[in-house]
């Protein structure tokens, strides 16, 4: 079992290495460098702008920026390869994240818009994207569970057409559309139940995730969370409408599957309980796919979460994603397609895992 | 009976009248699936439904009063002899010869806007999956024949494509060298597109190259390329439209939000469904329901249709599912 999580560890590695590496091309197809922005201002000496691309190393090889980019290539060549404190082991001195160190240090430069870490800029904006992202897949798998093994129990029933109905149409809605739609809805008159943007009450709650709000939390944890829900109400509806059409359809089929199986016939020829074949026999079967399912489900969630979070202003990395992409922020823009990417592959990694656990016919070696 | 036999009545004209007379004409595979996808009642209602979008976007625009940068001068600032109704904001479908009403701010008409916004979604999305498919389609295809080193080189960049979440992708290279000209959204689309359509050709093709067929047309001395293209890729042609199919739903939407965002098709040369909603969610504390309302039914209405077809077609193009 640890044998085959190394190894695919081990295989993820080539594939991070590439995402690097098309992040990095991605990030030259720019026209133009940062420098080019003195040129227009007459005092500014030819001399000033050489030293500026000199600082901020614009005037190395392309390969030798991606080197100090990603870390491998420092102030003392290759050395700086190795991430950790600024300490000498064994004669080599190695610096401490910050700054232009690359990412191999935990560093990921610093953010145009504002100068802050994008390491922080990031850590500030995942917990929303998490909490939003996270209630929503709870809410939708737990339901396209239910009817997605009730309708294939009750195959060609009442509710079995109802859900394909709604799952065609659930499937053909642009998730933003969707936001905007329930905005409408819900949050002018006569409707007036939910806020149509944002996480928490600007003028009674402390902004999320700072001091202040934990504090607010601790002293009124009551009106914190109804406040939370009520900010949360309408883009988890949102993404729950949209994702939870394909959900439902792949574990409908999967529980038809599964219930054609021959030791299904065999276990109800055996006189077993309709329930007992249900959940024991053909359910637990149904579920493999469905599990590895979810971990390609991954980048679908940061899709709906882009969508959700611009219409609903949403503070999460989606969100954070398009604004750096308005401002043209290209150190937050590559830290959060890194992050995300690197998420992308340890969830398809969980996946290969889980399913190799929960399947006993899969060889781990 | 095997439906691939038709039942003709020979009417012979010169001779005595026969009680019945039969004849067998077997049909080729596009006829059966044809059969097959007419008694799918929801395929093609999808069918019609996308064709009449189709239709409506080729043909729509000549019928209607204005081009859609044309901003109808407005006598009044309300609405139809409404006191209450602000035009600013948009006036209510039906008023003032507005079928879908207008939108607000510039008060452009809503109905002008969505069909002539149909062509371009419509390209986008055709336009994207077709080269997306064709581009997937060489790349998986060649891994999936050729194997080794290839497959590996080939798949394992397919494998990082996939883990970059593409929206992120596409919305910055539209905002990078996009300039609102939808040519080069289309292009952005396809560059970007084919990853997933590559894995699932080449998985088609790995089974397919083991095939008695293909030794046997290796062995009369054929070259590699025809066997791709003459021998496997007719075998996985199947699946591989209804891929193309659901791409096109799924590049419709794509475009659709991009553009809503700003970093697509510039709403002041060309409409697309997705750029005619920019702006809309301002309007809705002001009631304006209607302008993010009729867009964002055009595009549920077509990639429903486009939903269905696809669906009709994999039982259709299926040569195991016989009715």
């Amino acid at each position: 079992m640890i044998k085959y999580t190394v190894r695919r560890l081990l295989q993820a590695i080539p594939v991070m290495f590439g995402i690097t590496l098309v992040c990095f091309m991605l990030m030259h197809l720019q026209p133009g460098n940062p420098a080019d922005r003195f040129a227009q201002n007459a005092r500014v000496t030819t001399a000033q702008i050489d030293a500026f691309k000199h600082r901020w190393g614009l005037d190395d090889p392309l390969w030798m920026q991606y080197l100090k980019w990603t870390g491998v290539w420092g102030d003392k060549g290759v050395v700086n390869a190795l991430p950790g404190g600024s300490v000498d082991i064994a004669g080599l001195h190695v610096d401490l994240p910050g700054g232009d160190n690359g990412m191999l240090h935990g560093d990921l430069g610093y953010s145009i818009t504002d100068g802050r870490l994008v390491v922080d800029v990031i850590a500030d904006r995942f917990p929303p994207t998490v909490v939003l992202a996270g209630t929503a897949f709870l809410i939708w798998i737990t339901l396209a569970f239910l009817a997605g093994v009730y309708a294939a129990v009750k195959r060609y029933g009442l509710f079995d057409s109802f859900l394909t109905i709604f799952n065609y149409i659930g499937y053909s809605l642009p998730t933003f559309w969707v936001g905007l739609v329930l905005i409408t809805l819900f949050t002018a008159e006569p409707f007036r139940w939910f806020p149509a943007s944002g996480m928490w009450d600007a003028r009674s709650v402390p902004v999320f995730g700072s001091a202040e709000y934990w504090a607010f939390v601790g002293a009124d944890p009551l009106y914190a969370l109804t406040d939370l829900a009520r900010h949360l109400a309408l883009p988890v509806a949102t993404l729950v409408m949209v994702s939870i059409a394909g959900d439902s359809r792949f574990i409908r089929s999967s529980m038809l599957d599964s219930l054609n199986q021959d030791y299904v016939k065999t276990a109800r020829a055996k006189g077993v309980s309709e329930r007992r074949v249900v959940f024991r026999h053909a359910l637990r079967n149904a579920m493999l796919p469905v599990i590895t399912n979810l971990g390609l489900e991954i980048p679908i969630i940061f899709a709906g979460a882009v969508a959700t979070e611009t219409v609903f202003s949403w503070p999460g990395m989606g969100r954070q994603f398009v604004e750096a992409v308005n401002h043209a922020d290209y150190p937050v823009l590559m830290g959060v397609l890194l992050i995300s990417s690197v998420i992308v592959v340890l969830a398809n990694l969980l996946a290969d895992i889980m399913y190799a656990v929960v399947d006993p016919r899969v060889k781990y070696d | 009976m095997d439906p691939r036999i038709e039942e003709v009545e020979l009417s012979g004209k010169g001779g005595p009248p026969a009680d019945y007379e039969v004849a067998l004409v077997s049909l080729n595979q596009w006829q059966l699936a044809w059969r097959r996808f007419k008694k799918h009642r929801l395929a093609l209602f999808g069918a019609i439904l996308f064709l009449g979008v189709v239709a409506i976007a080729v043909v729509g625009p000549v019928f209607l009063p204005y081009d859609p940068q044309y901003v109808p001068s407005f006598t009044s600032q309300f609405c139809d002899g409404s006191q209450t109704l602000k035009a600013y904001s948009g006036c209510p479908p039906f008023s003032a010869g507005h079928i879908l009403g207008t939108t607000g701010s510039l008060r452009l008409d809503l109905l002008v806007l969505v069909v002539n916004g149909a062509r371009v979604s419509l390209i986008i999305g055709v336009g994207a999956a077709l080269v997306a498919t064709i581009i997937g389609t060489i790349v998986g295809g060649v891994a999936g024949y050729f194997g080794g080193i290839v497959d590996n080189l080939l798949m394992r960049f397919v494998d990082v494509l996939l883990s970059i979440p593409l929206l992120f992708v596409v919305i910055w290279m539209s905002k990078v060298i996009g300039n609102g000209d939808w040519r080069v959204l289309l292009l952005v689309f396809s560059i970007l597109g084919w990853p997933g359509e590559a894995r699932l050709v080449r998985s088609l093709f790995l089974t397919l190259r083991t095939e008695v067929f293909v030794d046997a047309a290796r062995a009369v001395g054929v070259s590699d390329l025809r066997i791709i293209f003459r021998h496997i890729l007719p075998n996985a042609v199947s699946p591989i439209i209804v891929s193309t199919t659901l791409a096109v739903a799924a590049f419709i939407i794509t475009e659709a939000f991009v553009s809503f965002l700003g970093f697509g098709v510039d709403p002041a040369v060309t409409p697309t469904w997705g750029n005619i909603l920019t702006g809309g969610q301002d309007f809705i504390g002001q009631g304006n329901w209607w302008w993010t309302l009729f867009p964002g039914l055009a595009i549920v209405i077509t990639v429903l249709g486009i939903n269905f077809m696809g669906d009709g077609l994999r039982d259709a193009l299926d040569p195991r599912s016989r009715d």
